[in-house]
């Protein structure tokens, strides 16, 4: 169970950097009402046809729905997989609802939230004309589990009953027996304790119908039977190259969430993400009808869009639910004292660190754990206001009561990776901020890897250091369990919960929320656990990132998201 | 014979002032010398004063200025030529607002130290090497040369990087950064040593020395070494901008100098993806760093014509006769 557990958790965080690799460009609550569902260039009703063109930076490596993390598997599976449910495809904040997609609604939950009940629309077909089953959804749950097709999400393992123990159907034909289909359009799930986030997680990839006949294990990867409005019709060198057609059998009445507006979708990837950038822009060609789901425009990139007025049309923005923030790991003097971390939390200076991260395009100042979206149950909070610019004179009379009335001197640990959230340009803005309050900050930059691995170490972990978290889902719980969940330090893996914090008012504060079905009455409880755990200034939130997409000169109906901060491919129109 | 005569006289003159004397006048006469070492000279004069110049714009190397840049714009800096103004004569780095001029300073301190001593380090073993593996007998120089060919096979980058990577953060970065180059880097100096020390010790004056009763490392010092400074300083000369340009390989890739520190190679590193938006935040570290290699290849050439390398090369005489008997 443990052992599984750290698994599960490394693959989180995998995957968790591959959502920000993937970049996201949703659209913010702000810019949603601007932007809304309609942009680029184009006039007049979004028509069917054409051929659409994807420029990405990494291959589309896997394409097994078992192996695949995030809700639909990002943006291009989503095309070719349906799952129960899925996320509402629409711009903003309305983006972070969860809506039916396979099913005829999101979940019906027993009493305390330990039973889902799922049932399948009529008229389900796959690509070569049979029908969906509900025993083939949870024969793509069961093929999950297996060690060869490892990479999904760790929920289903952790909740399902008997899912800790699980080896797959390959191994274990009996099938899991917490997976109940009482017909071929019924399918039950029995978890081991409440959890009202379920039909979050029912978006994810696992939940795809695989049929066992089809099944080829490793290789069905190669084709994967398609229940969506495309199917793969090339794949070459491992997902760098991937062209889709449509689905003849799949019937838009059962989907109200894909368009599916384009004929063909031609996804070319191991592109430079400077080259892309300037393919967008320049948009000559096949071009003037592609777009990108993993590339976002860096600074300088955006300095020159925005001396360009018909450029800067083409640019769309997205807010994916993710903190940037310095954690602290009070087991470490001198940061077991409550003073010298609030000193700190007074002293950052955001407007510089935010300038770090790319400027206030890029990058919005936080001074809560959570994102700024209602969907995370955002409660607004400054417990110790810095301002704009930092508090040196507040952070120095700290110090003072904290016993250090000559300053301290102090390390950072950060990354050498050039991603502007763990890298060094952000661990300097830090450092010179706090200088101006008497603390001199040495910084320890080192290799991306083993950066990882101290700060995701229970023994080795240092007190001091720049960290990063992203959601699975939008909701609270991915955000604050796997971070302030005291049940939830893991000794022998990857820990994200720097601070070690293990208050049983907040564990059994967590274990309430969960089994909240009303997912408006959880993000507000969410809410107010983050602004009660932030008045112990367990951490120092410095900014959530902003993305920002450039699509091509043809492109139509640009729907980013809040869920997945990535402009969604299945709205699209070339035409 | 008289050629070998011819060849000897120049090179077991050279240590005597006149032979300097005689370099400098034919230095003299060659105006891109002239001009490269007065550039280098600047150079390491502004390096050197880089505190008092400091002070003199009323500029710290490493003061946040967020006023200065457009942040809904990437933090471009606001105005013409990223940012020059009164204040800030070289304009400012984007995002932090950092002075350019005194960062650009304080960075030529680093890539000339590190490039210099990493230099000193190369040649002090190369020459311990090279001179041992050709005073000793046949064991001692079938060692030393394997051992050289090792150092000169390794993929010095990738060793580079790890050394600089698991050393403590504590160790000074730019001392690190010397041994580092200084110790990965001294074979090819050793080889050259070496050879010369084989020509020469067949020659005259070297047996004569060995007869009159001197011992081996007497030789060595009284005889070999004046003889070895042509070549060694001609060597040399290329090593420095080589140096010059792994220190900033090395702060490119991050595993140089520690941020805030400023180096050319840092500089660049942070200024690649600018070089559209704000160009002159990538031309003012580039221009520098290739006028400073410029400057230290056309005088080491300059150096090298002077102590005429040909005469030196026509020691190759003496080897001549060894294949020929």
């Amino acid at each position: 169970m443990r052992h599984s557990s750290v698994i599960s958790r490394r693959v989180a965080a995998a995957a968790v950097s591959v959502v920000l690799a993937s970049g996201a460009a949703a659209c913010g609550p702000e810019d949603a009402g601007a932007k809304g569902g309609t942009s680029g260039k184009a006039a007049g009703a979004p028509q069917k046809g054409g051929t659409l063109t994807v420029l990405n930076n990494e291959a589309q490596s896997d394409f097994d729905p078992a192996r695949l993390y995030t809700s639909g598997g990002g943006n291009v599976p989503s095309l070719v997989f349906r799952t129960l449910t899925t996320r509402n495809r629409e711009a903003g904040a309305a983006g972070t609802q969860v809506v039916p997609d396979l099913a005829t609604d999101t979940g019906r939950p027993n009493k305390d939230a330990t039973e889902w009940t799922y049932t399948l629309k009529e008229g389900l077909k796959y690509e070569d004309g049979t029908a969906i089953t509900s025993a083939d959804i949870k024969y793509g749950i069961e093929r999950s589990f297996a060690a060869e097709l490892s990479g999904g999400a760790p929920y289903l393992r952790d909740w399902l009953v008997g899912g800790d123990t699980y080896q797959g159907p390959y191994k274990d034909k009996k099938g899991l027996a917490s997976i109940v289909t009482p017909d071929a359009r019924t399918i039950v799930f029995k978890l081991k304790k409440p959890e009202g986030e379920f039909p979050f997680v029912a978006t994810q990839t696992q939940f795809v119908p695989v049929p066992k006949a089809k099944d080829t294990g490793a290789k069905y990867e190669e084709h994967p039977v398609s229940s969506g409005p495309y199917k793969v019709v090339k794949n070459e060198n491992d997902g760098e190259h991937l062209v889709l057609e449509r689905n003849e059998h799949w019937d838009p009445k059962t989907d109200e969430e894909r368009k599916a507006y384009p004929d063909k979708i031609d996804v070319k990837s191991g592109l430079d993400e400077a080259v892309i950038n300037q393919r967008l822009a320049t948009s000559s060609g096949a071009d003037a009808a592609a777009l990108t789901t993993d590339t976002n425009l860096g600074p300088a990139e955006l300095a020159q869009v925005g001396s360009d007025k018909a450029l800067a049309a083409r640019v769309g923005t997205g807010h994916f639910g993710f903190t940037n923030y310095i954690a602290f790991n009070p087991k470490v003097k001198p940061f077991d004292n409550p003073k010298v971390r609030q000193a700190i939390s007074y002293a950052v200076n955001r407007t510089s660190v935010v300038n770090a991260a790319g400027g206030s395009a890029l990058a919005e100042p936080a001074t809560t754990f959570l994102p700024e979206q209602k969907a995370f149950g955002f409660t607004p909070y400054d417990h110790f206001p810095a301002g704009k610019t930092g508090n040196p004179e507040k952070a120095k009379q700290l110090l003072k009561e904290a016993g250090y009335p000559n300053g301290l001197t102090v390390t950072l640990l950060h990354s050498t990776a050039q991603n502007r959230t763990t890298s060094p340009e952000i661990a300097t803005a830090v450092q010179e901020a706090l200088g101006k309050a008497g603390i001199t900050v040495k910084l320890d930059g080192q290799q991306p890897n083993s950066f990882n691995e101290k700060r995701w170490s229970v023994k080795d972990a240092p007190g001091f250091f720049l960290s990063r978290w992203g959601a699975d889902w939008p909701a609270g719980g991915p955000f604050l369990a796997p971070i302030f969940d005291g049940r939830q330090i893991v000794t022998n893996g990857s820990n994200y919960n720097h601070a070690q914090l293990n208050d049983p008012a907040v564990n059994k504060e967590i274990d309430e929320i969960n089994k909240l079905t009303d997912h408006k009455a959880a993000a507000a409880r969410w809410g107010a656990l983050d602004k009660k755990i932030g008045e112990q200034a367990l951490d120092v939130p410095l900014f959530h990132p902003v993305y920002k997409q450039l699509v091509g000169k043809d492109i139509k109906n640009v729907v980013i998201s809040d869920w997945t901060g990535v402009l969604d491919i299945s709205q699209v129109a070339v035409k | 014979m008289t050629a070998l005569t011819d060849a000897t006289a120049p090179v077991a003159g050279l240590p005597a002032t006149g032979a300097a004397r005689q370099v400098w006048r034919r230095l003299r006469t060659r105006p891109a010398a002239l001009v490269s070492a007065a550039v280098l000279l600047l150079l390491v004069l502004l390096a050197l004063a880089a505190p008092l110049l400091a002070a003199l714009a009323g500029q710290d190397p490493h003061a946040y200025h967020d006023d200065l840049v457009d942040s809904a714009r990437g933090g471009v800096p606001y105005g013409s030529f990223g940012g020059a103004s009164a204040d800030h004569w070289l304009g400012v780095e984007p995002g932090t607002g950092r002075d350019l001029f005194v960062r650009l300073l304080y960075g030529a301190r680093i890539s000339l130290l590190v490039a210099l001593g990493a230099t000193v380090v190369q040649v002090l073993v190369g020459l311990l090497v090279g001179l041992a593996a050709g005073l000793g007998n046949r064991w001692v120089d079938a060692t030393l040369g394997r051992i050289t060919d090792v150092f000169l096979a390794l993929p010095f980058l990738v060793l580079a990087i790890a050394l600089t990577a698991v050393v403590p953060r504590d160790f000074p970065r730019p001392l690190l950064l010397i041994l580092v180059i200084g110790l990965l880097g001294w074979a090819g100096t050793s080889r050259i040593v070496r050879a010369q020390t084989l020509t020469l010790k067949s020659l005259d004056f070297v047996a004569a020395s060995r007869l009159a009763g001197s011992g081996r490392w007497r030789t060595a010092r009284r005889e070999l070494l004046p003889s070895l400074a042509a070549p060694v300083i001609t060597y040399a000369a290329i090593l420095v901008p080589t140096n010059i340009v792994v220190e900033a390989s090395l702060s490119f890739l991050g595993v140089g100098v520690t941020p805030p520190t400023p180096s050319w190679g840092q500089m660049l590193s942070t200024a690649q993806t600018w070089f559209r938006a704000d160009p002159a935040y990538v031309l003012l570290p580039a221009g520098l760093l290739f006028t400073t290699v410029l400057a230290f290849t056309v005088l080491g050439d300059a150096v090298r014509t002077a102590l005429d390398p040909r005469e030196a090369g026509r020691l190759g005489v003496g080897t001549r006769k060894e294949t020929s008997r």
